[in-house]
């Protein structure tokens, strides 16, 4: 088994073990944590699948946006975000992640080999690819997201109904 | 290379795991979270069956990312609309329990 299998196993261990975690952890924040361990795993499984932009935004958009976003949500939502308020072990952890991650990018930086022997994905065929032939689809995600906006302000907002009611008490 | 099958059975596992927290959870977001693992799974087919493509031509096996790409900035929507319903859902009925949330009007 090369390299990449062997990464690629340990990448889908973790991923999985992961994400039954997230789903068994009782603290929604604990939650939180084990899906952003899940999205970066899954964003390695795109750099080992020579998808390097679609890994880099896997760790922008999912690990940074969307695990922040719930975050902000959960604190808005609950009172306490954590029933124990001292966490321990998160230090530690978080050092030994670090390690983890390290010596994962040192094993792989010397010896990927592309898949379907040797064609090699570059980022800008990608880019002329997805404006080119998927221009329209481009557009389109634009204007969904443009009107998830106004609905998601439209939803967030202080309703209505409620205010007058409030001023009227 | 990594075997088609593992990547396959990865990706049916961790859509397995999601329908197993949408079905069970009752808490919005943990629901949240669950239909993101879900998206993940298929996110994840894109990419392997790109990379796996029989096709010659380098522009038609890449065009697997580029429904991906669209598909992660679907997500981040559904995401964020997801969050604006929980906001909406905790200031009504003051919870984010779906089985305390009986009306379909706000």
């Amino acid at each position: 088994m090369n390299v990449d299998g062997v990464l690629f196993a340990l990448l889908a261990g973790a991923g999985l073990l992961t994400a039954i975690a997230a789903l068994l952890a009782r603290e929604i924040v604990h939650t939180i944590m084990w899906i952003a361990i899940l999205f970066v795993s899954l964003g390695l499984v795109y750099f080992l699948l020579e998808a390097p932009f679609l890994g880099v935004l896997q760790l922008a958009v999912y690990a940074g946006a969307v695990t922040i976003l719930l975050l902000f949500a959960i604190m808005v939502v609950k009172k306490r975000i954590f029933s124990k308020e001292a966490v321990t072990g998160i230090g530690v952890s978080s050092v030994a992640l670090a390690v983890a991650l390290a010596t994962l990018f040192t094993l792989n930086a010397s010896s990927v080999t592309p898949p379907n022997g040797g064609r090699v994905y570059d980022t800008t065929l990608l880019s002329v690819s997805l404006f080119a032939s998927y221009g329209a689809w481009v557009l389109a995600l634009g204007f969904v997201v443009l009107s998830a906006l106004v609905g998601a302000v439209y939803l967030a907002r202080e309703s209505r109904g409620r205010r007058i009611r409030a001023e009227g008490e | 290379m990594i075997p088609l099958d593992e990547l396959l059975v990865f990706s049916g596992l961790l859509f397995s795991i999601g329908i197993f927290g949408v079905l069970t959870r009752r808490n919005f977001i943990m629901l949240l979270i669950s239909v993101e693992i879900i998206m993940n799974s298929a996110i994840l087919n894109f990419v392997t069956f790109s990379a796996y493509s029989p096709s010659s031509s380098v522009a038609q096996a890449v065009s697997g990312q580029g429904i991906a790409v669209v598909l992660i900035g679907l997500a981040a929507t559904e995401v964020a609309l997801g969050l604006a319903i929980v906001l909406a859902l905790n200031r009504i009925i003051g919870s984010v329990d779906v089985a305390k949330a009986m009306e379909l009007r706000l």
